[in-house]
């Protein structure tokens, strides 16, 4: 059954509000190979159904779904770069001089899709300390259990691995499986992950050193993105660090955080007294 | 910023000459390993090179021991691009002296990607 | 007769074949992404089979190792053509010659045969693509043969042994004359 060209449409206008990615005319096929799935998880017989049905129950979840079925070429490790390398450079050294030698360091990422950013943080400290499953652990959290099992999975395809991974890290820290890459086993030992609902009352999670709250806010309305961040300070430490996504900001949303200029890119810590 | 292209299929160097183009690169083409040493022997020394393994003369990973041991052409940066994808593989040319390796098949933001982790994107391409 | 200990030993390894090493599946998950990243990243291969025309191409490369053999593709000249003009995009001459396609057509072979080696027990050599009538099957028992179509147009990817079957005898066939072997 072919798209129609209203609701074809509409999956453009969504992708790029939400993206700036332009799907341009002609990719109907690629939009109805890639919603399928999301309209079958949602008892939905096809891709004209699920975008009636976002139409007129909008929520961020179905959003952020279709938005990043249709752009998961934009899924890399080490996306942006710097809020990784700001780790070992920066929020590491200062980390690890705070704490005592026997606290483990906890570390969140709080949309781990489907493991990219957890494991590259991962390979990271396992390069930068030894016995970094010792001194480190990584919780991953993710609103679909579909994207919480591939990264328990911790496997990746060949086009996967090919993206912003440099070549002597995936020697390093990773095994060939069939067609795969699979992490190493030490890598995995240092990541958890589980589902969950950023816009829900948290779980007790932490108290976290470090969050990754990357590429989220962006699908919520304000009232929403201020309630999130409220939820995830109270999960962190006071000398804790945010990092958010290259183009996201605290600024104009809450401003009871401080901003540090690290490398090209910012980290977010809780403002003192606040 | 330049580089050179070297692969045994006229398509496969027409693919990549055209993405890395299209980051701002001038490029050039060679056929196999042999003819790319002719290139930089001519006095061409590019930024880049892209090479394929297996090629006919001389193969790719025979091409990134020759350059490696030849001083003068310490500031090359070396990218494999190549279907050979066997984990060894990919050991063996880095341990020859490859600075990066993409798998084939990749696609442009691949190429994109791996060339901002060497810094070596002529326009900072924001995304 | 006495076998000197090491040709016992090699006697008694079972030889890799295709069925116990690879499936249909993967190769379609390998040819797959071959075709996002070369020829489009819209193209969908369906594992439907089809029957290929009567003027065909293949295009394939040797694998030496644990497992030796050929990954083969083949389809039709046409459809051959057509993917050689996607793969090329706006490069594409008005007229395609065939060292065009040879070349295009080789490349995918290539894109595809090194994938399908990783899978395999390695490590193994890859050869240079070759472009013509394709290998013969040498053992039906060594090969995985997926069809599939591409824009309503059939292709074969054949991953298929080098070696002849192994002659096993028949365990005591009756003699004409009644008596056993």
């Amino acid at each position: 059954m072919t798209l129609a060209a209203t609701s074809f449409d509409w999956v453009r206008q969504l992708v790029h509000r939400e993206s700036a990615i332009v799907l341009a005319p002609g990719k109907e096929y690629l939009v109805e190979a890639r919603l399928l799935p999301i309209a079958r998880s949602m008892g939905l017989p096809d891709v004209g159904q699920l975008v009636d049905s976002v139409r007129t129950r909008p929520s961020p979840e179905s959003t952020r779904r279709i938005v990043e079925a249709l752009t998961t070429n934009e899924t890399s490790w080490f996306r942006d770069g710097d809020p990784f390398t700001a780790l070992t450079s920066t929020v590491l050294p200062s980390l690890l001089s705070a704490r005592g030698p026997a606290e483990r360091l906890q570390i969140w990422s709080a949309a781990c899709s489907s493991g990219q950013e957890p494991y590259t943080i991962a390979m990271l400290l396992e390069d930068a300390l030894p016995n970094a499953a010792t001194r480190v652990a990584i919780t991953a959290t993710d609103l679909s259990r579909e994207m919480v099992e591939r990264t328990r999975a911790g496997r990746f395809s060949q086009l996967e691995v090919n993206r912003g991974l440099p070549a002597p890290m995936l020697v390093r820290h990773f095994t060939r499986a069939g067609t795969e890459w699979e992490v190493s086993p030490s890598l995995r030992r240092m990541v958890t992950a589980s589902e969950c609902n950023l816009a829900a009352p948290l779980p007790r999670l932490g108290p976290f050193d470090v969050v990754y709250l990357r590429n989220v806010l962006i699908y919520f309305d304000l009232p929403t993105k201020q309630a999130i961040l409220r939820r995830v300070r109270a999960l962190m430490r006071p000398d804790g660090w945010l990092f958010l996504g290259a183009a996201e900001t605290t600024l104009g949303v809450d401003d009871s955080w401080e901003r540090v200029v690290i490398g090209r890119s910012s980290a977010y810590r809780p403002l003192k007294g606040n | 910023m330049r580089a050179l292209v070297i692969d045994d299929s006229r398509a496969m160097r027409r693919i990549v000459s055209a993405a890395l183009e299209g980051f701002g690169y001038e490029t050039r083409q060679a056929g196999h390993g042999q003819e790319a040493l002719d290139v930089l022997q001519e006095g061409y020394v590019p930024d880049l090179c892209t090479i394929d393994w297996n090629m006919p003369v001389m193969d790719g990973l025979q091409f990134v021991s020759a350059v490696r041991a030849n001083p003068a052409w310490r500031a090359l940066t070396l990218m494999m691009v190549t279907s050979e994808s066997e984990q060894g593989q990919i050991v063996r040319a880095l341990a020859a002296g490859a600075h990066e390796y993409v798998i084939k098949p990749f696609t442009a933001d691949a190429l994109r990607d791996k060339l901002a982790l060497l810094g070596m994107l002529p326009e900072e391409a924001v995304l | 007769m006495t076998l000197a200990p090491d040709a016992v030993a090699r006697s008694a390894q079972p030889r890799l074949t295709i069925p116990e090493l690879i499936d249909e599946a993967t190769v379609q998950a390998i040819a797959g992404e071959a075709w996002v990243a070369l020829v489009g990243e819209d193209e969908v291969l369906v594992p439907v089979p089809g029957d290929l025309p009567a003027e065909t191409l293949s295009a394939w490369v040797d694998v030496v190792g644990p497992w030796t053999g050929s990954v083969v593709l083949t389809t039709g000249r046409q459809t051959a053509a057509d993917l050689t003009r996607s793969l090329l995009g706006v490069a594409a001459p008005e007229l395609l010659d065939h060292e065009d396609v040879a070349d295009a057509f080789g490349e995918i072979a290539n894109v595809v045969g090194g994938n399908v080696k990783a899978a395999l027990p390695g490590p193994s050599t890859l050869g240079l693509p070759q472009v013509g009538e394709a290998p013969g099957v040498r053992n039906p028992e060594d090969v995985c043969r997926l069809e599939v179509l591409w824009r309503g147009q059939p292709l074969v990817v054949s991953v298929q042994g080098a070696l002849p079957a192994l002659s096993t005898p028949h365990p005591n066939p009756p003699h004409p004359n009644g008596a056993s072997l």
